[in-house]
């Protein structure tokens, strides 16, 4: 323990250097900035950023590219909430309660309660990355392809929970989901699959293209047709910041979302996309009247933001104890590592103490500064609500062009986007919900490579899922969770059936 | 007699997206179950898709549902068409040309539209974006390839 | 009418050249096929950044990414021979991808004005700790006793793991169950873990694991050991001499690229090599540097040429 203390105290002072403390609100700022802008993601700012880094002291540089990644979740929430737009994997769920906030003239309160959850989960997942970094990891490789599979199905049942409406609707665009996801190479043989011909998607749809498509321009297209519906959401703003009410009903919801987006977040297979979903998952079970959520309950927002940071925050330990990088963002901060000559790895810890207690000392204060730059951001935001529509939404979607081209400056990227846009009018017009989708496509790719390496150790047997516990354990928890949530809807159907 | 015609709409647009899977993914092997292939997953998910589609359309036929809604045809065909009018002249053009042409593309979408104001807005907008993307962000966005070359 | 056509062809090539010699006047497009964060990537932002000081006018990465490399690659050799798109090509796209995929859009020896070689990542030979064997001699011999036990990670076909580890197995006489997993960081933690037996790889992505003693390390594929591991045998050393090969990553410019361009840019690479910081980082991260006779684009075609006919003649036994 008092080496902890003393590990921790080294990292603080390495991070509260005045140089350092800059490199690490330059990050956060930037990071919010790209979060808040649709399309334009942590992914492509880091690599553009990269170059920049080269002459910086390897500490100073990571801390700003770390802000930057933890920045943008922050930011993407913003996205979602106001506009609909999830910018982030992890903020698809705040766009379900948070946006329908927004409309209630609720935005203020919704952006607040993200920030001081963010805040509140960011504090906690630090600790437990200082505390329980190695163990933890050891715990990690307990996951194999099989383990890894059965986590996703119970994932995948998090979809029927999800949704208001039909249970069949949201397992039919789960299962479409999925089956975009299989669009692209195949990962093993690189087949072109399902591409239609295409050389546009010959490498696979993007997140962020979907994403806008069917969240983002599906909304701008539904507001279009209800005019009346797009001037509520500016006749009233309410409250600017959560009351000691909400923070009261939030307590909980923060903690179990920390709990869960951390312990997914450690999982090196990039678990921690499922914290958000698992996290309003949970809260819904819980809540007395399930029915307000989908409607604009705090809870709904409240747990899984802090999911969402606390999994960004863990999601470190892969990187920093084992080298190896959960996500797309984490490879980017190993390659901006090894630039600097440091190879992320077991021997981080101890070869380089300063850089690791420094980043992790570096996490909270980055938080913190989120929190003080987001708070009084959350005026302006809200203000920015009052700009007319009819300039709104050009300005949407502008933005949502760049940022989709300069993902990776693709053109046809953009055009993909429109035609997702017309496939989420689509579904909203035939009763479906997208967020199922999303879930579905989140977790194809890795469902599908873990189910093949599986089954290839297994030389074929099914019964490795079954028989390994933990794997078995996951899949038990899937059929409970699906049973518990379908029950409900099938007796209501029945009782329908039986009126008519 | 079709009871819920939303869900019977449905239920066809998933069992042709089931077809459209099936005969895309035919060519592709499926393996064995020792080493599955490319064109499993994309099979099997293709088959639930279109059995999740007639299930919905089946059960339009026995319980009352929702209407279809009417589809408008300004706003999408103006946005989407802006996006893509964007996604087509990016390259070639650059932002300059791109941004108000996507701007002012979209307005189209909307009654309440003030071309002065527009036009206006459209040409700040993009000035505002090139600053921000190109030298805030320094992300490689074409300007104007014809006059400054990137 | 003939004089001013003459005039304007005239006109044309003078303007021309005249592009060579200011050449360049805005930022040179560099693509990597491969995602940011890489091997390849890391090695082109290395020479890049110091390349860009020699030419006065910023390199910008661009990543491209898909079917091992060649979706980068494609597009990048169909951008106009301006100078202004390059390319870093690689062992895989250069290399192994004529044999492996059969509609490749390009011919890596005719489509190409080849620039120079960047630098090169010597590929190990690695196994889970669980893996009872302790040397690369008793690792031939366990190997051909289990050979229907063994699993083997990938990272899909065409991608380095995949095309020296089927390399090792042509050699060694061996089918193992290949493993195909999204990259080589999540086929790591499955070696860390012990669930996979044996990989082959880039030393860049090994080193901290080996260094820390959570995988086994056999053999390194260069005639010399690697100062960043000098624990490691060679192959040679371990009994498998026939075992050489390394991923390498050369800059390559799309065909019709004016000579001038390319002896400009080609003297960049030659000083980014030769200056002290960046030769610190790419030995740093295990890299092999070309000799200074390597380091000419006569040299890095016909080097092309060999690597093009020596996967084909794996590629074609490995099935």
């Amino acid at each position: 323990m008092g080496d902890l203390f003393a590990n921790l105290g080294l990292g603080f002072s390495t991070a509260v250097s005045l140089e350092n403390l800059a490199f690490c609100f330059l990050g956060c700022l930037v990071g919010t900035l790209v979060g808040v802008l649709p399309g334009v993601g942590p992914i492509a700012t880091i690599a553009m950023l990269l170059p920049l880094t080269f002459n910086l002291d390897p500490t100073g540089a990571l801390i700003m590219l770390a802000g930057i990644y933890y920045g943008a979740q922050y930011g993407g929430s913003t996205g979602a909430i106001l506009l609909h737009i999830p910018g982030e994997v992890t903020s698809v769920v705040t766009t379900l309660d948070g946006h329908q906030m927004a409309r209630n003239g609720q935005a203020g309160i919704a952006l607040g309660i993200a920030a001081l959850g963010s805040f509140a989960a960011g504090t906690m997942a630090t600790i437990v990355v200082a505390v329980l970094a190695v163990p933890l990891t050891r715990l990690a490789l307990l996951f194999g392809a099989a383990e890894y599979f059965a986590l996703m199905v119970l994932g995948l049942t998090l979809a029927v929970v999800l949704v208001r409406g039909s249970v069949l609707k949201a397992l039919s665009v789960t299962i479409v989901g999925l089956l975009l996801s299989t669009v692209g190479t195949d990962l093993e043989t690189g087949e072109e699959r399902l591409t239609l011909g295409l050389s546009a998607l010959t490498g696979g749809i993007h997140f962020v293209v979907l994403a806008m498509g069917i969240f983002g321009l599906a909304e701008v297209l539904r507001n279009l047709e209800n005019p009346e519906h797009r001037d509520a959401v500016k006749a009233h703003i309410g409250r600017l910041l959560p009351s000691l009410d909400d923070l009261k009903r939030c307590i909980g919801p923060i903690l179990r979302g920390t709990g869960l987006g951390a312990a997914l977040g450690i999982l090196p297979g990039n678990g921690a996309v499922l914290g958000p979903f698992a996290s309003y998952s949970l809260e819904k079970k819980l809540a007395r009247d399930p029915s307000r959520f989908g409607r604009g309950a705090i809870e709904g927002v409240a747990g899984p933001e802090s999911a969402n940071n606390a999994g960004a925050q863990t999601a470190f330990i892969p990187l920093l104890t084992l080298g190896i990088p959960p996500n797309a963002v984490m490879a980017l901060m190993v390659g901006a590592m090894t630039i600097h000559g440091i190879i992320p790895g077991p021997l981080v810890m101890t070869k380089s103490p300063t850089l690791f207690w420094g980043m992790i000392a570096s996490m909270w204060i980055g938080n913190l500064m989120l929190l003080i730059i987001n708070l009084p951001l959350i005026g302006l935001w809200v203000r920015l609500l009052r700009v007319p529509y009819r300039l709104m939404f050009p300005s949407i979607l502008l933005f949502c062009c760049i940022g989709i081209y300069s993902t990776n400056n693709e053109a046809s990227n953009v055009i993909m986007m429109a035609i997702f846009g017309l496939v989420g009018y689509g579904l909203q017009k035939f009763g479906f919900e997208p967020a199922p989708l999303l879930l579905g496509f989140i977790l194809g790719g890795l469902l599908e490579e873990k189910l093949r390496q599986a089954l290839i150790l297994s030389r074929g047997s099914f019964w490795t899922f079954v028989q390994r516990p933990v794997s078995g354990g996951l899949l038990l928890l899937a059929v409970v969770v699906f049973i518990l949530a379908v029950l409900p809807a099938i007796r209501e159907s029945r009782k329908k059936a039986l009126i008519e | 007699m079709i009871k819920a015609p939303q869900d019977a709409a449905g239920g066809g647009l998933l069992i042709a997206l089931g077809l459209v899977g099936v005969w895309e993914g035919a060519a592709l092997a499926s393996g064995s179950l020792g080493h599955v292939g490319p064109g499993l997953l994309p099979l099997a998910l293709s088959v639930l898709s279109g059995m999740c589609g007639l299930i919905l359309f089946a059960g339009a036929f026995r319980t009352k549902g929702s209407k279809l809604d009417r589809w408008s045809l300004r706003g999408p065909a103006c946005v989407l068409g802006a996006a893509i009018a964007f996604g087509l002249a990016i390259k070639p053009l650059g932002l300059v040309i791109a941004g108000p042409m996507a701007v002012v593309l979209a307005a189209l979408a909307d009654r309440e539209t003030r071309w002065t104001e527009t036009l206006i807005f459209a040409v700040v907008m993009t000035v505002f974006c090139v600053g921000l993307f190109r030298y805030g962000l320094s992300l490689p966005i074409p300007i104007a390839p014809w006059l400054i070359g990137s | 009418m003939k004089t001013l056509i003459a005039a304007i062809a005239g006109l044309a090539l003078w303007a021309g050249a005249a592009d060579a010699q200011n050449y360049p006047t805005r930022a040179i497009k560099l693509v990597v096929p491969f995602a940011a964060g890489g091997p390849t990537d890391v090695v082109a932002r290395i020479v890049g950044n110091n390349m860009s000081k020699t030419l006065g006018q910023q390199i910008v990465i661009e990543n491209i990414v898909g079917a091992g490399g060649t979706t980068g690659i494609t597009q990048a050799s169909q951008a106009g021979p301006d100078g202004y798109t390059l390319m870093m090509g690689h062992m895989g796209t250069h290399g192994a991808a004529p044999a492996l995929y059969p509609n490749l859009k390009y011919d890596p020896t005719k489509d190409f004005e080849p620039v120079g070689m960047a630098a090169g990542t010597p590929i190990l030979i690695v196994a889970s700790k669980a893996t009872p064997a302790n040397d690369l001699k008793e690792f031939m011999v366990y190997a051909k006793a289990n050979n229907q036990k063994l699993n083997q990670a990938h990272a899909g076909v065409g991608s380095v793991s995949h095309t020296t580890g089927q390399m090792l197995n042509v050699q060694l006489g061996i089918k193992p169950a290949l493993v195909p997993f999204s990259g080589t960081g999540p086929a790591l933690n499955d070696l860390v873990a012990g669930q996979i037996d044996f990989m082959c790889d880039q030393i860049v992505n090994l080193v901290p694991q080996i260094l820390a003693g959570t995988i086994k390390a056999y053999a390194i594929a260069t005639p010399e050991r690697s100062p960043a591991l000098p624990n490691v045998p060679t192959t040679k050393e371990a009994g498998l001499p026939d075992y050489q090969v390394s991923a390498w990553n050369a800059i390559f410019a799309p065909k019709g690229t004016p000579k001038e361009i390319v002896a400009k840019v080609n003297d960049a690479l030659s000083k980014a090599l030769s200056d002290e910081g960046t030769r610190k980082r790419l030995l740093d991260l295990g890299g092999v540097l070309p000799s200074d006779a390597e380091r000419t684009p006569q040299w890095l075609a016909g080097f092309v040429a060999t690597e093009v006919d020596r996967w084909n003649k794996v590629i074609k036994a490995a099935n």
